[in-house]
Order: structure tokens, then C-alpha cells, then sequence
């Protein structure tokens, strides 16, 4: 390859020397990092049944909604509708959906808590 | 500087007792490694801070992969692709500069040219236009003359077959060339001694 003043200018860079600090600072990331417990494994033992009961609801979920929509016939298809008791006044109602959804946050919030304390990280 | 055997011999070395578990090992490498790691990274930003940084990150990865390293090839050929795949992604993430190359700044006194100060002046907006070669361009022109004008250490370094890198480094210089003209008149005129050193070797 030729060469000339474009390749003198470019070949000609400054040199930068590390600061005093540098390999200090280096060797201490790393001894941190060799110091460090190993990451803990995800347990897939524990979230397997989870995983597969998960699976499992969403497929019959979905067949559930398919048997639906093929019995109506596709003109006359309607979003099926949870109801409470009809006999229940509509403030009962309201009522009953809010302490079904935070019986459900409470239920998650203590499946993750129980998780989490079996994993050691609580 | 000792010979570039016992620099090899002193890397392998050192990988086997660091992956015996001798963590402290590690520092002779780092040691033999940090001037060039922290030069090829401020050759990528031309931030002083930033290449630091960008040493420093590459190699903890260099310490997280030391057992991927085939002994077959130079621990430095390792080293070098691995920093330049860290300062890469770094680069791609935070881009060094946002100037278009035909807007890089060409100093516009050339009847001052043999000033020092406008030389170097010129020389500087040389080196921050090669910042503003696409990527693909412009870490060819690095590695180029990181490794002292070594078109296979730099294709090793980029994983790439040295036609390809030759065939960019070409590119790279015409759109160099294009932007400053002016060089091509000076053309052969001066040349750095260590280039000259090379040619004759």
C-alpha cells in the first residue's frame, strides 16, 4: 500500500499512558468480582408445575373461546361476560370485584414472598 | 521491552494460574496489556475519561472469558478483539461524534501550514474525521494503525478476511482524501520515521 502523508498523520497518533490508578483500580473490579458469590439459578424445579399448570390454562382458555366463537358462528359472536348474582344490588357488585382483585394481589404478593424466602433472598 | 516470545510466555502463563484460581495473577496481564488497551480505546473516543473506562471494562471481560481463550492463537490477537468488540458496542450505544464527515473541520489558513501549531492543528482534524467514517470505515483505519500499518493483525483483530479490510481501508482513505485534498499534493513529502523503518524491513 502507498504511502503518504495521509498514513504519516494518522500513523503518528499520541500516546496515552494510563493513570497511576488505572491497574489499581482494574484489579480491584475483578477481586470484587472473584470475591462475589456465584448468581443464584433460576429454579426451574420449583416453576415448573407453575409454568405447566400456566400452560395448561391458557390452552383450555383458548379451546374454551374457539368451542365458543364455532357455536355462536362468527356473525353472531359476543365477548362472553363474567356476572355476579344478579340479585346482588349493583354497589354489592362493584364491591365484590374489588375484593376479588385484591384477594388476587394478595395471593401473588404471597407466592413471590414465599419464592423469594425459599431462594435466600428475603 | 522484553521479546515478544516471553510477552506470549508470560501471558500463557499467567491465564493458567489465574484459571488455578490465583486471582492476583491477573495483574501481570493487565500490566503488559493496559497501554495498548487504553491507547486503542482512545484511538475509538479520543476521550481520555472514556478510554479508561472502556480498558477497564474490556478487560473485566477479558477476566470473565479467560478460560475461552484457545491457546492456539496469541493471547493478544484474543485480547485485541475482544476490546475492540467491547469499545464497538460502546460506540454504538454512545457515539463519539455526530458530525457528518463533509462537515469535519478542515483548518482553512493553508498559507500558515508550516506553523506548528496550525500543523498539528491539521493533523488533529485528520484524525477526528476518521471518527466521522461510518463504523465500517473507520474501525478498518484504526486497528490499521493501532497495529502499525498490519493489514492481517488488524483483520484478525476485526475477524474479518484481510481482503474485506483492505478493500474498507481503501474506502476509507479516498473519503479521507476527498475531504482534505490538500493532502494529496503533499503526497510523499514527509514520512514518520517509524513508517519509514517499516517499508525498508
Amino acid at each position: 500500500m502507498r504511502q503518504d502523508q495521509l498514513d504519516t498523520i494518522l500513523a503518528q497518533n499520541e500516546e496515552l499512558i494510563p493513570t497511576s490508578g488505572f491497574l489499581a483500580r482494574v484489579m480491584e473490579r475483578v477481586e470484587e468480582e472473584a470475591a462475589a458469590p456465584p448468581p443464584i439459578p433460576f429454579p426451574w424445579k420449583r416453576a415448573i408445575p407453575g409454568i405447566v399448570l400456566a400452560a395448561v390454562v391458557l390452552v383450555c382458555g383458548a379451546v374454551a373461546i374457539v368451542r365458543y366463537i364455532l357455536s355462536l358462528g362468527a356473525t353472531q359472536f359476543t365477548s362472553p361476560q363474567m356476572q355476579l348474582p344478579q340479585a346482588l344490588p349493583p354497589a354489592m357488585q362493584q364491591a365484590g370485584w374489588i375484593v376479588a382483585a385484591l384477594a388476587i394481589s394478595a395471593a401473588g404478593y404471597w407466592l413471590a414472598r414465599r419464592l423469594a424466602g425459599r431462594s435466600g433472598l428475603l | 521491552m522484553p521479546a515478544l516470545e516471553n510477552i506470549a510466555a508470560a501471558d500463557a502463563l499467567d491465564v493458567q494460574r489465574v484459571l488455578a484460581g490465583d486471582v492476583r495473577a491477573f495483574e501481570g496481564i493487565v500490566r503488559r496489556w493496559q497501554g495498548p488497551l487504553v491507547n486503542l480505546a482512545w484511538r475509538y473516543t479520543r476521550d481520555r475519561g472514556r478510554s479508561e473506562e472502556l480498558a477497564q471494562e474490556a478487560f473485566l471481560r477479558a477476566w470473565r472469558g479467560l478460560a475461552s481463550w484457545r491457546q492456539e492463537g496469541a493471547f493478544s490477537t484474543w485480547l485485541f478483539a475482544l476490546a475492540a468488540n467491547v469499545y464497538r458496542n460502546d460506540l454504538k450505544r454512545v457515539p463519539v461524534v455526530n458530525v457528518p464527515m463533509n462537515e469535519a473541520p478542515e483548518p482553512s489558513h493553508p498559507a500558515v501550514q508550516h506553523d506548528d501549531l496550525a500543523l498539528r492543528s491539521r493533523d488533529e482534524s485528520v484524525r477526528r474525521a476518521v471518527l466521522a467514517l461510518p463504523l465500517r470505515y473507520r474501525e478498518p483505519v484504526l486497528l490499521f494503525y493501532f497495529h502499525e500499518m498490519d493489514v492481517a493483525a488488524a483483520a484478525r483483530t476485526l475477524r474479518l478476511p484481510e481482503g474485506t479490510v483492505k478493500a474498507r481501508l481503501s474506502r476509507a482513505r479516498d473519503l479521507l482524501r476527498r475531504r482534505f485534498p490538500h493532502l494529496e499534493h503533499e503526497s510523499g513529502s514527509v514520512a514518520a520515521p517509524h513508517l519509514t523503518r517499516r517499508n525498508e524491513a
